[in-house]
């Protein structure tokens, strides 16, 4: 071990290590659950559980982790970009159905923040907790702006949101098969909303147009929530 | 060899080459996420690339052709990009105990609440929509 001291402690040596351990563990759990598609083999649950594993086992501590392989989450960003090209796809669709899919969105954006409030207070959350929760239902970027805003904060909210994602892009799909639910408009919307990114790509896997909707129903919804931060800021901080 | 001849060598070149409009792809994040630290705008970087892209398909600058291999692999693959972010758990512990249970308690009966309004509000819409549309 003492060998390799001065490798391991070489920066890039660990930032590329942590790194193809993820992208290795991420393609791993993705072909696994093309065939068995059991919840707990889906790439967002067991990619990061063998990865807390491997972190434990290296006594790295997340620092370390995140700093070799935060330029995998920034990837998040052109991501983002690349929503134009479904959204461009299926204009006629979002041209003769938008303000339905408004109204979709700010349901459930006052859903989600009801919800998060109301619970938070009835369960004795403290007012940090409380605040970190409400924008959760908003992609990442857009949820630490409006967390920061409101006075929450932005780390937490961003594990909220990932929780969300998770648990979300899981349940949509047991709630489509039980819910008399037909028009793709709202099976895309219920994944835009409930799950933002990681949702939008459940509804990619469900079919194209679901993706395109739920990409652009997780656009409109930061930027409804965004526009609405600083009035939210105003009422809750008076 | 032309320049119109080698104008549309390159636009076949983009067309098939995946590797080229990843490329492309990053570099509208690049200037989308300039402009959002220039103009200290509220809205992602990758939002704004977004809209430019939109912007420059629509009026017909770039053609779909030329962007969609790799748009697709970014959405394909986006769930990667969610794994790194999943350890941050381990930089909260306090959140393992009867807090977590709260919070994750919060956050099931959230999503699920926000998950059926959408959908039932939307799906409601869009059949009063369609009824309208055939009996007017």
């Amino acid at each position: 071990m003492s060998m390799l001291a001065p490798v391991w402690t070489n920066g890039f040596a660990q930032a590329l290590f942590w790194s193809v351990l993820t992208i290795g563990f991420y393609l791993a759990a993705k072909r696994l659950y093309r065939r068995w598609t059991y919840w707990w083999i889906s790439p967002l649950v067991l990619a990061p559980a063998l990865l807390i594993a491997a972190v434990s086992i290296m006594h790295t501590g997340y620092p370390d982790y995140i700093r070799g392989t935060s330029w995998l989450v920034a990837l998040l960003g052109p991501a983002t970009v690349a929503f134009a090209v479904p959204i461009y796809e299926q204009r006629a669709l979002i041209k003769s159905y938008w303000p339905i899919l408004m109204i979709g969105v700010v349901a459930g954006s006052v859903t989600a923040m009801l919800t998060a409030w109301a619970l938070a207070n009835a369960l004795g959350l403290d007012r940090t907790l409380e605040l970190s929760l409400l924008p959760r239902s908003i992609s990442t970027p857009f949820a630490m702006a409006v967390s920061g805003d409101i006075g929450g904060l932005p780390d937490l909210t961003a594990l909220f949101v990932l929780i969300t994602g998770v648990f979300g892009a899981a349940a949509g799909e047991v709630l489509l098969a039980k819910l008399p639910i037909r028009s793709t408009l709202a099976r895309g919307a219920l994944f835009g909303t409930g799950a933002h990114a990681a949702g939008t790509a459940k509804a990619h896997e469900i079919g194209r147009e679901e993706g395109s909707i739920a990409g652009l129903v997780m656009v409109l919804m930061g930027l409804c929530n965004v526009l609405a931060a600083p009035v939210l800021a105003y009422c809750l901080n008076p | 060899m032309s320049p119109r001849k080698l104008a549309i060598c390159l636009r076949l070149f983009v067309h098939r080459s995946r590797l080229t409009q990843i490329g492309l792809i990053l570099g509208l994040w690049f200037v989308g996420d300039g402009l959002a630290r220039l103009t200290h705008l509220p809205v992602p970087g990758g939002i704004i690339g977004m809209l430019i892209l939109l912007g420059l398909i629509a009026s017909d600058r770039i053609s779909l052709s030329s962007t969609r291999r790799g748009a697709n692999w970014f959405l394909a693959e986006m769930l990667l990009f969610f794994v790194p972010a999943c350890l941050a758990v381990l930089a909260h512990r306090e959140l393992f105990g009867l807090t977590g249970l709260k919070i994750l308690t919060v956050i099931l009966a959230g999503t699920l609440s926000v998950m059926l309004t959408t959908a039932l509000v939307v799906e409601t819409f869009y059949r009063w929509k369609l009824r309208e549309e055939i009996a007017p």
